[in-house]
């Protein structure tokens, strides 16, 4: 067995998260992104899933190594705590050293409580270094600020927001393991809270993991507003966001807020469409790339955060703008 | 049955906090109760509401003595009790949940509160760390960033968000939740509220110092958002820019 944290090898565990028996989109890019930065040879990754998985539902991992299954059916949907148990029993067997957590809802949740039963430092919102570099730089106070935390426990956990995607193929496949939870789980133990239901709302992807978001404010002027946005993020392959101003106005729901009460998002590109561009909401911007501005009002802060703008009523611009792109770009 | 609360300040998002001398400056800030703590704080004060009989404990703890107007403000809602934690270093989420764990503890050293609500987490460093941390130290169960919470005998059904949709737990006392926006409207507090808040118990406990940080934070710099912006004459325009930033060969933005 190897050394914790010694000789300067890594043991990684990426956290996979599952719904419905599918592995999610995020963990499986996250597992290729620890794939492409371990040191064939020298450090080990491996990976956990719980609940009962769809046949083939591995088949999209590449790379060497090991994922610990535990297919119990009444992990199928797990809690946090549940979670956080097996992981930190796991983490302590193979002697692991860095944990990799997409920063899903899921995710997010179940990072610290693994923080506390594992004793690790927690690494979050990290929009350089992350578990690829010793030192973590991260967005505070809305963005204004850029920290550097240093770890200081042995083992360090990541919770990674969205990574540009890695091309990580080959004919290895990791090798799937039973996790055995009897040591960890009693048979008859109630789980508390216990994960009742999930309930599909919206068949979009989510804005944490988008490429493209495309998203709307005040100027939207209502719902109906909105439905040009779901038009233009229909074309461009992209996910349909909003300002914290038309989730209050009801016309959004929360989960596609982005800024300090809502998400922080880190897309290729963002389309900011009569989004004044306030402080708070800018907090959720830190890690996006593209900028692209739609606002009314030549003088709005936005624009003076934009790569690319536009000074016109967003309800005239996007019809032409839907239009022109619809011409040009295949169906999506 | 008692209930917890556990706040903080946060600044006001009004102001970009800057930096001096390799750290984050506060010193001209304007200090605001977090704003996920209203809805823990509301959601507490409308269980007590309905159950009497369940007093409400508000905690922060704090460095530097600010928490003191977001207590009152807690009391004004509707609190019964606050109790301000001094610490002398708060490096860290893990030193932050070890304090309210403690004074937790030494503020019930007979039986810990059925319920703790603690805000998804703090608008300034966002980590969401401390309520998962605080229940482990309690031994208590944990549920993070509900949308719903409803109680009846003792069974808790809770809601939260997930992606693309919405998922229901069910849970039972003792549990540590955090509370995320939409849980929730918080009530506006008025003069009478204000001047009866200072009527009820503040008090200010010192609590043995908490263990070393597990993350340090060290060297904050200033962050440039500023980009030059490109405007476009005409919508055809915008969408020839658009085209080259999604075909990725316009991307350098940072």
């Amino acid at each position: 067995m190897q050394e914790r944290g010694g000789n300067g090898m890594a043991a990684y565990l990426v956290f996979l998260e599952q719904r419905d028996g599918i592995l999610a989109e995020a963990s499986v890019n996250l597992w290729h992104r620890v794939q492409h930065h371990a040191v064939p040879g020298a450090d080990r990754v491996s990976g956990f899933v719980a609940g009962p998985l769809r046949p083939g539902a591995l088949e999209p991992l590449f790379g060497a190594g090991v994922v610990h299954h535990a297919a119990e059916e009444r992990l199928a949907r797990s809690s946090e705590t549940t979670l956080s148990r097996l992981l930190a029993a796991l983490a302590a067997r193979e002697a692991i050293t860095d944990i990799v957590i997409a920063s899903t809802s899921a995710g997010k949740r179940l990072a610290p409580c693994l923080a506390q039963a594992t004793g690790a430092s927690l690494l979050s919102g990290c929009v350089a270094g992350g578990f690829q570099e010793p030192v973590c730089r991260r967005p505070i106070h809305c963005g204004s600020i850029l920290v550097a935390c240093v770890p200081e426990a042995p083992v360090r956990i990541y919770l990674q927001d969205r990574l540009p995607q890695v091309l990580f193929t080959g004919t290895e496949h990791p090798r799937s393991v039973a996790f055995d939870i009897v040591p960890h789980l009693d048979a008859d133990e109630k789980m508390n809270p216990a994960v009742r239901s999930i309930t599909e709302i919206s068949r979009q992807r989510d804005i944490s993991e988008a490429g493209i978001i495309v998203a709307g404010g005040r100027g939207m002027g209502g719902p109906e507003g909105f439905l040009l946005l779901e038009k233009l993020a229909a074309l461009l392959g992209g996910s349909v966001g909003a300002s914290r101003s038309a989730v209050d106005e009801g016309w959004r729901p929360h989960g596609d807020q982005i800024g300090q009460t809502g998400k922080s998002v880190s897309p290729d590109l963002y389309i900011a469409a009569g989004i004044s561009g306030a402080l708070q909401h800018l907090a959720g911007l830190s890690a996006a790339r593209t900028i692209v501005a739609i606002n009314a009002d030549p003088d709005a802060p936005v624009f003076g955060v934009a790569d690319y703008g536009i000074v016109g009523d967003v309800l005239a611009v996007l019809p032409r703008l839907i239009d022109v792109l619809g011409d040009v770009l295949p169906k999506k | 049955m008692n209930i917890a609360v556990c706040i903080c300040e946060v600044p006001d998002p009004v102001l970009p906090v800057t930096v001096t001398d390799g750290t984050p400056d506060l010193s001209r800030v304007s200090r605001i109760m977090n704003p996920y703590d209203e809805y823990a704080v509301e959601e507490a004060v409308r269980l007590k509401e309905r159950f009497p009989g369940s007093p409400v404990t508000a905690f922060t703890v704090t460095s530097s003595g600010s928490g003191r107007e977001a207590l009152l403000k807690a009391l004004a809602m509707g609190a019964d009790r606050a109790v301000e934690v001094l610490s002398a270093s708060l490096a860290d989420s893990f030193q932050i949940a070890s304090m309210l764990s403690a004074a937790i503890r030494t503020t019930f050293p007979d039986a810990l509160p059925q319920l703790v609500c603690c805000g998804r987490e703090s608008s300034d460093y966002r980590s969401a760390a401390v309520p998962a941390m605080l229940a482990g130290m309690l031994g208590m169960a944990y549920a993070g960033a509900v949308t719903a919470f409803r109680a009846s005998d003792g069974v808790l059904e809770l809601e939260r968000e997930t992606e693309g949709g919405v998922e229901c737990l069910e849970a039972c006392y003792p549990l540590v939740f955090s509370a995320e926006k939409g849980l929730n409207t918080p009530r506006k507090t008025g003069i009478r509220q204000v001047m009866e808040a200072r009527r009820k118990p503040l008090e200010t406990l010192h609590v043995a110092p908490p263990p070393g940080p597990l993350v340090r934070f060290c060297s904050a710099e200033p962050v440039t958002r500023k980009r030059v912006c490109r405007f476009a004459a005409s919508p055809e325009e915008l969408a020839g820019l658009l085209l080259r930033a999604v075909q990725g060969d316009a991307g350098e933005g940072g």
